[in-house]
């Protein structure tokens, strides 16, 4: 899988109208290089040869990605891609994990009880909140909210991770800064996932009601709390399998949600590089984001055969 | 009847007055069990027969208290010796009563399990559901029971639900129902999954614990000769009402209810003969005979006058402890 997407992305920088290598390649000789120079510049940059065979070049290309050499930037003036994604990478991913965490919690939470009371009027009210935040796309939401909270009633700050005024490091003002300043773009990424965690929760939650094993407890007297974490339980299995797709969107979601909170994570970077025409940076990027992806399916299959004995070797 | 004026004697365990239990479907309410007045009594073997549909799991499920929706027990009382009337305890009260006073291997005793948990820390939930202070007794005990009933007790109570057959976890129903010293034991349908021989054995087993812990047991079967071997008494079902009920030996060889003479006389076992099988004529109960104001057999009895058509027979002891519902009760030949 990383192999077709590392495959692709050379292809897709390979076909790129104007063909940014050559170009670059010509600029470089154009501005004083000698054709040596210029190459092993471009080979530095890219992690290929341009004037090789394409087959060579992919080899070489493949060849570095192996050794974590993702060539360099274009934009950053010879900044390693490596260095840059490892920089952006943390903002999202805590974002991101920040909001799935919070939203897989309260979401599993109100489905539990939107399913057991959902003959009451409370239960179905939590029932349409669902619906309703699960209608609303992730980009809308955060537009939403970066007008309501730092425009009409500016309690939140607006842009930079945290206050430019203060010392990163491990004290608390820092830390509190960076929470403060994070909680609009979590939010974004709660709200427009709560709702699916609800309603696949209610859904799953009320058939395992109807689950014999469930009248049996009741029968045989098992304790109301032993029983909702039977019912707790064998109901979020489904949800973890959702866990790892989840995860996934929420990293294509960062491209909006970073831009407009106008946060230095994965996705700002990524738009930053499509606009410059950075290629090299962009297919890092798209390389990472499948890595990641394909870590949390990996862990999400490895999650459930803790939880579930079934399909346990 | 009063039920708060009513003293339950002391030969019997559950004393079941005016219980009509109605499952509430699109197609209209489904009266499931129909004024059903019972006296189970203490220390015998009761044994309930009856088609499919005639409604002898609702029955027990609503002396638990427990019908599952859409089902809901429309009126009637169900005395518990030692416990109280089910439908006028409190929640945590009925709670507290099962598995400890009654016991009950429901029908679908094979997916009585939580899949997720191992069923040694089930049988620790249950324990800790009712307050049991020493947990290594129970599970010796339940460890106990599960090598009578002839299973490898070490390697059950490690194992997951999925990795027991359909017959091991009928026994481990069993073993549940009983590792709390429940006082009346229902079994319905415990021994379906299994084969012949084990079932005799399982059977042999339930009626050795029946005599040694002086239980009273029900059990429900649709196998006549288990009835014939185990029952002290026997209660005949037909939709959703009692029909006939008295002791086994009686009932079975001179019934007296014409759905009770034509059931014996569909199983050859009982009357002896293959050839003089004889099924029962005409088509089980619908919705539609539910709602009819005469006998609900009338429409399938060979000795059906114009009576039948109009009322209900009520449940009639005919004889000391033998009941029958039948107007033509003493009319056949
Ligand atoms: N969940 C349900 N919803 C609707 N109707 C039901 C439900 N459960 C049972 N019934 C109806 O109630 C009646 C009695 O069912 P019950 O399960 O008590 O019969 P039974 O005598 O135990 O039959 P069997 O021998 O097949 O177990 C049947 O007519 C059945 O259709
Ligand atoms: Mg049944």
């Amino acid at each position: 899988m990383i192999l077709v997407v590392a495959s692709f992305t050379f292809f897709l920088v390979r076909m790129m109208p104007g063909n940014p290598i050559e170009a670059k390649y010509e600029q470089l000789i154009m501005s004083g290089y000698t054709p040596d120079q210029a190459m092993s510049a471009v080979r530095v940059m890219y992690g290929f040869i341009p004037k090789q065979p394409l087959f060579q070049q992919f080899v070489t290309y493949l060849w570095q990605i192996l050794h974590l050499n993702l060539g360099q930037s274009i934009s950053y003036e010879g900044t390693p891609v490596m260095k840059i994604i490892l920089g952006a990478a943390p903002w999202t991913i805590i974002l991101v994990l920040t909001g799935t965490l919070a939203s897989f919690v309260v979401g599993v939470l109100a489905g539990v009880i939107a399913a057991i009371r959902r003959n009451k009027v409370s239960g179905n009210l939590i029932t349409v909140s669902g619906s309703l935040l699960h209608g609303i796309p992730q980009f809308v939401m955060g537009l939403f909210l970066a007008y309501v909270f730092t425009t009409i009633w500016a309690v939140f700050p607006y842009g930079a991770p945290y206050d430019a005024s203060l010392t990163p490091g491990f004290n608390w003002p820092y830390i509190g800064s960076l929470a403060w300043h994070a909680i609009l773009p979590v939010a974004t990424y709660a709200l427009s996932s709560y709702g699916g965690w609800l309603l696949t929760m209610k859904s799953s939650v009320i058939s395992v009601l109807g689950d014999d094993f469930i009248l049996a407890a009741e029968v045989r007297g098992i304790k109301p709390s032993i029983r909702m974490r039977y019912i707790a339980q064998n109901a979020m299995l489904p949800l973890f399998t959702i866990l790892a797709l989840s995860i996934g969107f929420m990293f294509g979601g960062s491209i909006f949600i970073e831009d407009i909170f106008d946060y230095p994570g994965l996705g700002n970077m990524l738009t930053n590089a499509i606009s410059y025409k950075d290629y090299p940076l962009m297919s890092g990027a798209f390389l990472l984001i499948t890595v990641a992806i394909i870590a949390a399916n990996i862990a999400t299959d490895f999650l459930y055969s803790i939880v579930d004995p079934r399909i346990r070797r | 009847m009063n039920a708060e004026l009513q003293l339950i004697d002391a030969q019997t365990a559950v004393q079941v007055r005016g219980l009509n239990v109605v499952y509430e479907t699109t197609q209209g309410d489904i009266p499931a069990v129909q004024n059903v007045n019972l006296d189970i009594r203490k220390g015998q073997i009761t044994g309930i027969i009856g088609e499919s549909g005639s409604g002898k799991s609702t029955l027990v499920m609503a002396m638990m208290n427990a019908v599952a929706k859409p089902g809901r027990v429309a009126s009637g009382s169900i005395e518990v010796s030692g416990v109280g009337d089910m439908m006028k305890l409190s929640t945590e009260q009925q709670r507290r009563a099962r598995s400890t006073e009654l016991g009950l291997v429901f029908q679908a005793a094979q997916n009585s399990l939580n899949p997720l948990r191992r069923i040694g820390h089930q049988v620790l939930d249950l324990g800790r559901s009712h307050g049991v202070k020493d947990l290594r007794a129970l599970l010796r005990k339940a460890k106990d029971l599960l090598e009578r009933l002839g299973l490898d007790a070490d390697r059950v109570l490690t194992a997951y639900q999925h990795e027991l057959s359909g017959g091991m976890r009928q026994r481990v129903g069993i073993m549940f129902a009983l590792v709390l010293d429940a006082k009346v034991v229902i079994l319905d349908e415990a021994t379906t999954a299994l084969d012949m021989l084990s079932q005799a054995s399982v059977l042999q087993i339930v009626r050795e614990l029946h005599e040694e812990r002086g239980l009273t047991t029900i059990l429900i079967t649709h196998d006549m000769g288990v009835v014939g071997d185990l029952a002290d008494r026997v209660v005949v079902m037909y939709a959703g009402c009692i029909v006939e009920e008295g002791v086994t030996q009686e009932v079975l060889t001179s019934p007296k209810h014409p759905y009770t003479r034509g059931l014996i006389r569909a199983i050859p076992r009982i009357s002896g003969d293959i050839d003089k099988a004889v099924p029962l004529s005409g088509s089980p109960p619908d919705m539609n005979t539910y709602k009819q104001p005469g006998c609900l057999f009338a429409d399938r009895c060979p000795l059906a006058a114009p009576e039948c058509q109009q009322s209900r027979p009520p449940l009639l002891e005919v004889e000391t402890g033998r009941h029958v519902a039948c107007f033509r009760v003493n009319d056949h030949a």
